[in-house]
């Protein structure tokens, strides 16, 4: 299948295991055509949905089974749903984010490349429950194969009847459209990404109002994660009990983790949340140790914008109590490992570049503060910092946390900060002898 | 006060009490934090806030600490709540503020030197309010370079008028967001992002939109500044003088930035009243000052001597006047003189006029009304009650149904076209439009109705039979409606003058179920010949659908003191109760025949009015049939014309009284709602000019008879008359309102509407360069299909031809507009186009081609 | 008696005493200058005549911002802004009436631009009031000057970018 990348997977396990479920089939090619799909009980849940629940009672199913967002900030997702109003006259939308951009993150892409059908039923599902009968699919533009994929997987859907008019008999319409966005970071925070889809500038919206309230052109809007969305055909179909089951006792569930970094095996693996950090990244099944066996310098473990784990950190659950507790955040599970040989230093210069260059203009201290960083910390990394660089890069991290309208300023600041806190003495070898300390050590160009 | 403008009644809307700073205070339910503040006199500073657009919270200066939030809010977004305790003063909300202005200053040139905003820039003030006296930014400053730029301070000319540096913007969006929500314009937009994102035009377009102006006055920093504000003074040298908009019948309230011992004025912006303006002023009210220091401004006096006008002393010029006008008196009576005069001049020039006229020469040869068709007919007074109906422009804001009938708003009353648009993008509002072409408002319109032209009062008559027929309004006097609209049903009426009938069903329908209804009517129904029978059918859609009871109709004045004209009794044949004012005032009042200025142009013609004073009136130029006119002017023993510049009606003259314009004396004038707002003298007059009021009160002097005994007099006279206690009762019944047709010409097809381009207004505009370097010449505007038809391209010279007469403009091809009907501005000199029309036609028809070279 | 005969002493002593202070100034370096001939020296810091300044490519450093003219306690600063040939802001007039200046030197202060400086000239009389009015023409200097007492301060450089901006 040309739509596929090369992105290992623990399907196999995930297909032994009873509890794990989104790569139950992510390595049969088949999976992707409607026909293998429905007769491995897809569509099941969303007939079951359709045909047998009421909405309410989708929303309830939802809220017990303790499905947190997997788009990043991890607010309950049956909470939200309940948030759109129930007596608005106005249309209601429901958005699956595929935006999915933050450096190291690629699980969504699987889902989207490998089980197509997953998203889309989970989206009519989450459609249904809010009384949407207009879903969007926004994926990244730079996602050209996945839209294609996606766009294939619905004309199917429409084929069958999953889709279009009076579905499953039951009288519910529902219309999907798939829209790519222009490749722009900040769109996948969700209110910048609701104007993306109007057609205006990526630029997030004050809140309140709430997109669930007063989103897509005014009128409430449910915007979800694929995964997110993936996950709730099989809560559907199981119960919410036995989602409930999985993980730890506040953060139900599994979760796709993108492994990447200085790893020997990096890729997607599936497991239930509360996971060990250390097995993961060690396990023969997962990561399976750091490259060329060296030792371990730190991980990164939400994406990019989450803060730093030093070694003795990584004895941690990833859930999303525990990981706040060692100062970061579980974040889109996109797990990254760094060596020993590696300049943290030059890690954050590589971050910063990323967040100076997606910062979308609005916030003064966001696309001026991170503009100013770059110039910083690349004078830093380049050996030419002067005393006082690390105060000041503090200093105006602490201007832009917390101070712009969407998370990107927080995003781009909390990884530095946490660096500059747990890896300071490299900053400031830095500064005081104009050269890197790590390369120093080992003996690197 | 005229009307006495109705207080809006108290909102009854749930209130929200907190604390700022300490200080309690409680405000409506959704009032911001900031606003709040605001109210209470607590100075949050904000660069991207605007009190008219929705809050974005880019610029993050406005924060606040509020108890129980971890972060800092800012307060232009954050909605007051009950029991919120904010404080705007606080330590950390310092250092935020600090940080803030520390960052946008890192990309900023700080080229103050050089920018045009310093003294009246936001980030200076801020920057010194928050004592911030170095950078911690060490490295190179971002520039924007552009090849071909203006200027090595990176200056590119985006339009017009409109200077763009952006290396000094600090991305509030303030421009890009009023461009679009209040003016409904895209020729401005943000491209890029992050630290290098720039406001430009839009790809391919300048920034020439009738409303850019106020894109350089709501810039924070001097990222965008006015062309005729570059170079030319300091913002402190300059001192302001409180003015109003002498072109806008609305009465838009402006600033004037004036140098004294130049005795010059720089400058135009707005004083925001939000009972008026909202604080938006259009490019003409805006670059309106140009107007008042143009080259061939009128110094002196003229007297024609031996057929040649030379300059001539006041005492000359005025002795000759007496003395002539004695002659006539004397010699073929009062009634042989007239007098006409503009609707743009202030209240005591009007009253003075009226006076000179009636009480000294005494004579009933009055009329302001120069640029309508006045041809003498039955008396108008449905139209007099339509024109003289209680309107109140901020009731536009919370309409729920607005109809705009018979008038380009943005043409002509270019602040209810915004407010038109508020109610739009603010409100609820339902907007239909009944124009005989399509307007510039239609992209809010829920429904835009194009009829024929000709055929308004039976567009009207139709809603009104639709709302019968289909049981929308119920109405015990039915056939009498049906008797009044002169048609059997309300397919055939609206067939007739070419609409849907579905249309005006839906229109009918959101107007009966409307919980407030504003109906505005303009000039097209003013300028045309029937407006008395469309005003009786504008009373009838009244009376059935009792839009006076639960909102506003009325019929918009054109010009911005009509009203006060009106009031004054300026008319030929002022309403009863003005006369017995008048007369109570003189102590008599002439009875002699009253003459339109029509009636009066024909009696020229016979040699029975032989003196004629003309005061800031232009007949020749836009008397709607302009061969009949100057005729008519040529005929006259004597013709006084007192203006400010030589126009085609001052080549007539035997006398030209240099006149000064609205800046140079204190004067009132009552816009379209009757309220009286006053420009004050911001310069003294230029060269020998003199004010209006002072013009007649010289020649009654002349004449011996002086017209106030004391100066008091004329100000008690005059609020005499403004005292009107209720406004013209709307004739309560169902009235015929079929008006009468031209016959048809088959040689001419297309029919000619006549009006204002959006950036000129009336004959003085196109002397002021920021106005013209927008709109410079004239052009005929037609659609993409006939200009087709004729094979005309986008620029071409088309000949358009009419009966009489015969024009030659450049073609500009819009969308918006019919295929039966071409549109011509009437602004420019150079292009004659009211030789065109033939007075006694309800729409002037032409044939166009195109001029092959 | 006595009090007589020492003022009578006092005379005839007197005159020989003052006369011999006049002729030891006969040996004494003078300390008057021969003024038209010889000129005094001024300290660096004297305020005397103004002179508008250039930068080294020879453009007028004053961009006609108005700060002196704000500045100045006596109102003696008249000027109009222009637009040069380059788009750049510059004075199309630019006065300063040299009898209602006091000399403070406010103007050179308040100047944002390095362009005004009151030099060491001392030396203008004439014999109308009209010709005190000194105007741009009469105060540009036609090229730097060597010997601007602020020469190691001033920016050498327009600013408009070209170098980094000095942290203030």
């Amino acid at each position: 299948m040309s739509f596929y990348s090369p992105v290992r997977t623990n399907a196999s396990e995930v297909a032994e295991s009873d509890r794990l479920h989104l790569l139950k089939y992510a390595e049969d090619p088949n999976q992707c055509s409607i026909d293998t799909y429905v007769q491995r009980g897809g569509y099941g849940a969303w007939r079951k949905a359709l045909t047998s629940m009421k909405p309410e009672e989708v929303i309830t199913a939802i809220k017990d089974s303790g499905l947190r967002g997997r788009g990043g900030a991890g607010f309950p997702t049956g909470m939200k749903w309940g948030f759109v109003p129930k007596d608005s006259p106005k249309p209601r939308y429901l958005i699956c984010n595929a935006d999915e951009s933050e450096p190291g993150t690629c699980k969504d892409r699987v889902i989207m490349e490998r089980d197509p059908h997953a998203m889309i039923e989970g989206m009519a599902i989450a459609a249904y429950a809010i009384g949407s009968h207009l879903m969007f699919v926004y994926i990244r533009g730079e996602f050209a194969h996945c839209a294609d994929q996606v766009e294939k997987a619905m004309n199917e859907a429409y084929a069958q009847g999953q889709l279009g008019k009076n579905i499953h008999g039951s009288g519910y319409d529902l219309d999907m459209i798939v829209h790519t966005g222009g490749g722009a970071y900040i769109c996948g925070e969700e209110t910048a990404l609701l104007n993306s889809l109007e057609g205006l500038r990526g630029m997030s919206r004050i809140r309140p109002p709430f997109p669930a309230v007063a989103g897509l052109y005014g009128c409430p809007t449910i915007v979800n994660n694929v995964e997110s969305l993936a996950s709730v055909p099989h809560i559907i179909n199981r119960g919410a009990d036995w989602y409930r089951s999985l993980g730890t006792e506040k953060s139900a569930g599994s979760k796709l983790f993108s492994l990447s970094g200085h790893i020997k095996q990096p890729g997607n693996y599936e497991v239930e949340l509360g996971f060990s950090l250390k097995t993961l990244i060690y396990d023969p099944k997962y990561g399976g140790g750091i490259l060329d066996d060296k030792k371990l310098k730190g991980v990164i473990p939400g994406g990019a914008s989450t803060p730093l784990l030093t070694p003795d950190m990584i004895e941690v659950g990833l859930d999303y109590e525990s990981l706040p507790e060692k100062g970061s955040m579980l974040g889109s599970g996109a797990v990254i490992v760094f060596h020993e040989e590696t300049c943290i230093v030059w890690v954050i210069q590589r971050l910063i570049h990323f967040f100076r260059h997606e910062s979308c203009g609005k916030c003064t201290p966001c696309h001026e503060g991170t503009a100013w960083l770059e110039k910083l910390i690349n004078r830093v990394e380049s050996g030419k910092g002067e005393e006082g660089d690390i105060e000041k890069i503090d200093d105006i991290c602490s201007n832009i946390l917390g101070r712009t309208v969407c998370p990107l300023g927080d995003a781009a600041v909390m990884p530095i900060q946490s660096a500059i806190e747990l890896y300071r003495d490299e900053w400031e070898h830095h500064i005081r002898h104009g050269k890197c300390l790590v390369k120093s050590q080992f003996g690197l160009k | 006060m005229a009307e006495a403008v109705t207080k809006k009644a108290p909102s009854n809307k749930a209130t929200v009490t907190l604390t700022i700073d300490g200080r309690s205070v409680t405000v409506d339910k959704g009032t911001t934090v900031l606003e709040a503040a605001r109210s209470l006199g607590i100075h949050v500073p904000t660069f991207c806030w605007h009190p008219k657009l929705k809050s974005v919270g880019s610029c993050r200066m406005c924060y606040v600490e509020i108890e129980k939030m971890p972060k800092l809010q800012v307060s232009c977004a954050t909605e007051a709540m009950d029991g919120m305790v904010v404080a705007t003063d606080s330590d950390l909300v310092k250092q935020g503020r600090r940080a803030v202005i520390e960052f946008i200053l890192m990309n900023h040139p700080l080229d103050c030197p050089t920018c045009d905003q310093g003294g009246e820039c936001q980030l200076q003030d801020l920057t010194f309010a928050h004592a911030i006296d170095d950078s911690r930014f060490a490295f190179q400053k971002e520039r924007f370079v552009e090849d071909g730029s203006v200027s090595t301070f990176d200056d590119v000319q985006i339009g017009p008028e409109i200077m763009l540096n952006r290396n000094r913007c600090i991305q509030c969006y303030k421009c890009v967001r009023a461009n679009k929500e209040a003016f409904g314009e895209f020729d401005l937009g943000a491209f890029e992002r992050g630290n290098i994102t720039e406001i430009n035009a839009a790809p391919g377009r300048q920034v020439d939109n009738p409303f850019s102006g106020n894109l350089a006055e709501i810039c924070p920093v001097g990222a965008l500044t006015g062309m005729d504000w570059r170079y030319k003074i300091r913002v402190w040298l300059t001192k302001t003088v409180s003015s109003i908009c002498p072109f806008t019948a609305s009465g838009v309230n402006t600033l004037m930035y004036m140098d004294e011992t130049k005795n010059r004025i720089y400058r135009t912006t707005s004083r925001r009243n939000d009972e008026i303006d909202d604080g938006w002023l259009s490019n003409v009210s805006r670059y309106a000052y140009q107007v008042v220091h143009a080259d061939d401004r009128l110094l002196t006096p003229f007297i024609r001597r031996d057929g040649k006008q030379v300059e001539a002393t006041w005492d000359e010029a005025l002795d000759l006047i007496a003395k002539r006008l004695s002659d006539i008196q004397d010699q073929k009576g009062c009634v042989c003189i007239g007098g006409l005069v503009s609707p743009r001049l202030d209240n005591a020039t009007l009253y003075g006029f009226n006076k000179l006229m009636r009480h000294v020469i005494g004579t009933n040869n009055v009329d302001y009304r120069t640029e309508y068709r006045m041809l003498p007919q039955t008396p108008e007074d449905h139209y007099q009650a339509a024109c003289s109906q209680p309107i109140r422009i901020s009731d536009v804001d919370d309409s729920d149904v607005i109809v705009v009938f018979g008038s380009d708003m943005l043409k002509e009353h270019p602040n209810l076209y915004l407010r038109i648009r508020k109610a739009f993008n603010f409100g609820a509002a339902r907007i239909f439009i009944l124009n005989p072409y399509s307007t510039k408002a239609s992209d809010v319109a829920e429904l835009e109705m194009v009829y024929h032209a000709g055929m308004d009062e039976v567009a009207l008559g139709a809603v009104c039979l639709t709302a019968v027929e289909k049981g929308i309004v119920s109405s015990d006097e039915t056939d009498r409606l049906r008797e009044a609209i002169a048609f059997d049903s309300a397919s055939a009426a609206a067939l007739a003058c070419g609409l849907e009938p579905d249309h005006l069903e839906l229109m009918a329908r959101a107007m009966a179920e409307a919980r407030k209804v504003t109906f505005l009517a303009g000039e097209i129904i003013s300028r045309s010949r029937e407006r008395e029978p469309i005003a009786a059918a504008i009373c009838n859609l009244n009376r059935l659908f009792s839009i006076n009871t639960k909102g506003q109709f009325g019929i918009l004045p054109g010009h911005s003191n009509s009203r006060g004209a009106h009031h004054l009794g300026l008319a030929p044949d002022p309403p009863a109760s003005i006369k017995a004012k008048l007369r109570s005032l003189w102590g008599q009042y002439p009875d002699t025949e009253t003459n339109t200025t029509d009636s009066m142009m024909v009696q020229m013609r016979k040699e029975e009015i032989d003196g004629l004073i003309i005061m800031g009136a232009n007949p020749v130029m836009l008397y709607p049939d302009r061969a009949f006119a100057r005729e008519s002017l040529e005929k006259l023993d004597f013709l006084v014309v007192s203006d400010l510049f030589e126009t085609e009606t001052t080549e007539l003259a035997d006398v030209v009284l240099p006149l000064s314009s609205w800046a140079e004396y204190t004067g009132d004038y009552v816009n379209l709602e009757g309220r009286v707002q006053t420009a004050s003298k911001a310069i003294h007059p230029i060269g020998d000019s003199r004010p209006g009021y002072a013009i007649v009160e010289a020649i009654a002097d002349r004449l011996e008879n002086t017209l106030y005994t004391a100066e008091d007099y004329r100000r008690d006279e005059i609020d005499t008359m403004l005292e009107v206690d209720t406004a013209c009762p709307v004739p309560n019944l169902y009235v015929p309102s079929k008006g009468g047709q031209d016959e048809d010409d088959a040689e001419y097809p297309i029919a000619l509407m006549i009006g204002d381009d959006p950036h000129h207004r009336g004959h003085y505009t196109e002397k002021s360069a920021s106005l013209t370097s927008h709109v410079g010449e004239a052009y005929l505007e037609l659609s993409p299909d006939l200009a087709a038809g004729h094979e005309i391209k986008e620029g071409d010279s088309v000949r358009i031809e009419s009966p009489v007469g015969k024009v030659v403009l450049p073609a500009r091809i819009s969308e918006h507009i019919r295929n039966d009907i071409v549109f011509v501005p009437r602004n420019f000199p150079s292009a004659p186009v009211t030789s065109l029309l033939m007075r006694k036609r309800r729409i002037d028809r032409v044939r166009i081609s195109k001029v092959v070279r | 008696m006595n009090v007589v005969l020492r003022a009578i002493g006092n005379v005839f002593w007197s005159m020989p005493k003052g006369l011999a202070v006049t002729f030891k100034h006969l040996f004494k370096k003078p300390v008057t200058l021969d003024y038209p001939h010889q000129k005094k020296p001024m300290s660096p810091r004297y305020r005397g005549l103004h002179y508008l300044e250039r930068y080294d490519d020879g453009s007028e450093r004053c961009v006609c911002c108005g700060l002196c003219a704000a500045a100045c306690p006596a109102d003696c600063i008249y000027m109009e802004p222009e637009e040069n040939e380059k788009g750049e802001r510059r004075a199309r007039i630019y006065e300063i009436n040299m009898l209602r200046c006091i000399f403070c030197g406010y103007c050179e202060e308040a100047c944002p631009e390095e362009a005004i400086f009151l030099g060491r000239e001392y030396e203008f009389s004439d014999y109308d009031r009209d010709s005190f009015i000194y105007t741009k023409v009469q105060m540009l200097v036609t090229s730097p000057r060597k010997d601007n007492p602020f020469k190691w301060i001033i920016r050498k450089v327009r600013r408009v970018y070209g170098v980094p901006e000095p942290s203030l």
